[in-house]
């Protein structure tokens, strides 16, 4: 090992070296009232964190009016001094954003692509086009929207403020920590001087380098590879095709891997694999920079560098998501190499998870139980994510000797046969996962509800987003087809009675007995729903299923029961 | 996974396996088994099958 190979930073973060970066908004600091008054007070939530993670999180508390505490150590969006971060957002991540308000201006401002083309040396291995791909196309959100990671974060800091509930403090440190029963006391640098509070609940949403997982002894499976890549942010005189290109073995970077794909602002993201043992500091260099993309795009080509930053990754998953009063999600849960945008989009749909299992206990609807199913299923989801990236990083980083001949022989058998393409692994997209074993969801449920449409009863167009919107951080009880009047009255009662919002799926001709209908006339939201005839669909507020079942009977009860975390 | 004969004519593969490595460098044979494990596996598909058989491959009779 040489000394430039052990100064290598193991972080997922991109640090700043040279380029003109970008401009980041900036807000202001606030002294908070605990300052002025020296009153220690004790907050239901505190995030620490405004990444896109913990912003995910507060603007889902603030939709639903739930107050909470972010505490950001910077002033700004982006890791400071570094301003690019993740660019990929996929289906699901788009419609919480929908469901958070920021979709229109991240679409706005992103980009889409459909076409992927795969290369070995010269040659094209496959090529895929996700407009062909029908599992995506009945939501309102595309297959992904590729914009830097910054500007989906400013978004929703401004969402927020516009949204209230949450306060957002800027400069603020968390310097100590403390749990107690039932609560935990933090210690706030800022400014204007140290502070402390008091939190019910403590959300991490640091990032990699918290000082939580010390603070409470968080115990961890990790493991680092030797693996090393360079991102160069460029903008084209000349732009490129709208296309993924991914290289395995790109002849213009010594048959090392090259992934290039369009951000928003027209910037092209450009991601080198070095060698093992290459120096950060020279490969990052402007000229040195410049000599790759010659070598990739011809002598002659004009680019803007607007950005430039060396990485390596290492893979983590913790062994409990709760310690206590403290929660973690995002990179604090679980760091992943970036193949397949598993990092940014698992963090989103950590804090989809948990934000409406807080507003349910705060609100007095759900026992403080409810909680517990948040490492459930986002433990599972964690360690899937973790299990897939290491999956790819060995693909793209084989071992010399037999794990680089079983590559070849993939490589050169997927030019010339379909089959072997499943055996490329450059990244597999990040997926709504699956919770199999959680403990408020029944084996019928635990599957992500696309974002598919309908009509409302008015045969104006609705879509599941706007169901849920409607429930207010309720459960929803879909009931398809046809009810009999004693179900009918049961779904009323339990409309009163429960924290739930009971609705009837009607075909294009037939009538409603239910007070509250939609219609499904392509037969699309039964099918998000995973249900076929005659069925019930109980959906969370995170859109996913917690049970399905036939009969409107004393199966619901004890599955909405089960959903808010009353064991049986 | 079988481990009862299921060849249709097992010395003729055998043979087909040793002339098709013959003149080959020990890296072009790697090469070349690679790929036919490869190809032999999506002929089986099934995963269960798939690893009982590797684990099978990995036990050297004592």
């Amino acid at each position: 090992m040489s000394a430039a190979y052990h100064d290598v930073a193991y972080t997922n973060g991109y640090e700043f070296t040279q380029g003109k970066g970008y401009e980041l908004p900036e807000y202001p600091f606030v002294e908070p009232p605990e300052l002025k008054t020296g009153e220690v007070r004790r907050h239901p939530i505190v995030i620490i964190g405004a990444g896109i993670t913990g912003l995910t999180l507060a603007c889902g508390l603030a939709r639903l009016g739930i107050p909470a505490v972010l505490l950001d150590e910077d002033n700004t969006v982006g890791v400071k001094g570094a301003s690019s971060r993740g660019i990929c957002y996929t289906q699901k991540s788009l419609e919480i954003f929908q469901r958070l308000g920021v979709y229109e201006r991240i679409a706005a401002k992103g980009i889409q692509w459909s076409v992927g083309r795969t290369f070995a040396g010269q040659d094209e291995v496959y090529s895929f086009d996700l407009r062909q791909n029908s599992s995506y196309s009945l939501s309102a959100q595309p297959p992904f929207i590729n914009i830097q990671q910054f500007y989906i974060e400013g978004y929703l800091v401004e969402r927020i403020y516009e949204l209230g509930h949450v306060d957002l403090r800027w400069k603020s440190r968390v310097s100590g920590f403390k749990q107690h029963a039932g609560y935990a006391t933090l210690t706030v640098d800022t400014p204007a001087g140290p502070y402390a509070l008091e939190a019910q609940h403590v959300i991490d949403a640091s990032g990699s380098h918290t000082p939580f997982h010390a603070w409470t002894g968080a115990t961890m499976t990790s493991r680092r590879g030797d693996d090393r890549w360079c991102i160069a942010d460029v903008r084209f005189k000349h732009r490129p095709p709208q296309e993924r290109h991914t290289w395995i073995e790109a002849p213009f970077n010594g048959n090392r891997a090259v992934w290039q794909h369009l951000m928003g602002d027209e910037v092209w993201r450009i991601d080198y694999q070095m060698e093992p043992n290459a120096d950060p500091e020279h490969v990052s260099r402007e000229d040195v920079v410049r000599e790759r993309l010659r070598l990739q795009f011809g002598p002659d080509v004009q680019a803007e560098i607007v950005w430039v930053g060396p990485y390596a990754y290492r893979s983590q998953c913790l062994d409990r998501l709760r310690i206590g009063s403290v929660f973690f999600m995002g990179d604090t849960a679980k760091i992943v190499s970036p193949f397949g945008a598993r990092g940014g989009n698992t963090g989103v749909a950590d804090a989809d998870n948990l934000a409406w299992k807080l507003a349910a206990v705060l609100r007095g609807q759900a026992p403080a139980t409810l909680l517990d199913s948040y490492n459930d299923e986002r433990h599972e989801a964690a360690a899937q994510n973790v299990m897939v990236t290491n999956r790819t990083a060995r693909f793209l980083r084989p071992a010399e000797g037999m794990e680089r001949t079983f590559r070849s022989a993939a490589i050169s058998l997927a030019r010339q046969h379909p089959f072997a393409r499943a055996l490329i692994n450059t990244g597999r997209m990040a997926v709504a996962n699956s919770y199999t074993h959680s403990g408020i969801c029944d084996r019928s449920g635990g599957l992500s509800v696309q974002n598919v449409s309908f009509r409302w009863a008015d045969h104006s167009a609705g879509c599941v987003n706007d169901l849920i919107e409607w429930t207010g951080g309720q459960l929803l009880v879909l009931v398809f087809g046809d009810i009999s009047a004693a179900a009918a009255q049961r779904l009323r009662h339990l409309g009163s009675a429960a924290p739930v919002r009971c609705v009837q799926v009607v075909g294009p001709d037939t009538r409603p007995q239910a007070r509250e209908f939609v219609i499904d006339p392509q037969g699309h939201l039964q099918g998000a729903c995973h249900v076929f005839g005659h069925a019930w669909a109980l959906v969370r507020p995170d859109a996913y299923i917690a049970a399905t079942g036939e009969s409107v009977d004393a199966g619901l009860i004890q599955a909405i029961e089960r959903a808010i975390g009353i064991k049986e | 996974m079988k481990t009862t004969p299921h060849f249709q004519d097992a010395d003729t593969f055998y043979e087909q396996l040793l002339d098709a490595h013959t003149g080959l460098s020990r890296e072009q044979s790697e090469l070349l088994n690679a790929r036919l494990i490869l190809l032999l596996a999506n002929q089986i598909g099934a995963k269960d099958v798939l690893a009982e058989c590797i684990q099978a491959a990995r036990e050297l009779p004592r």
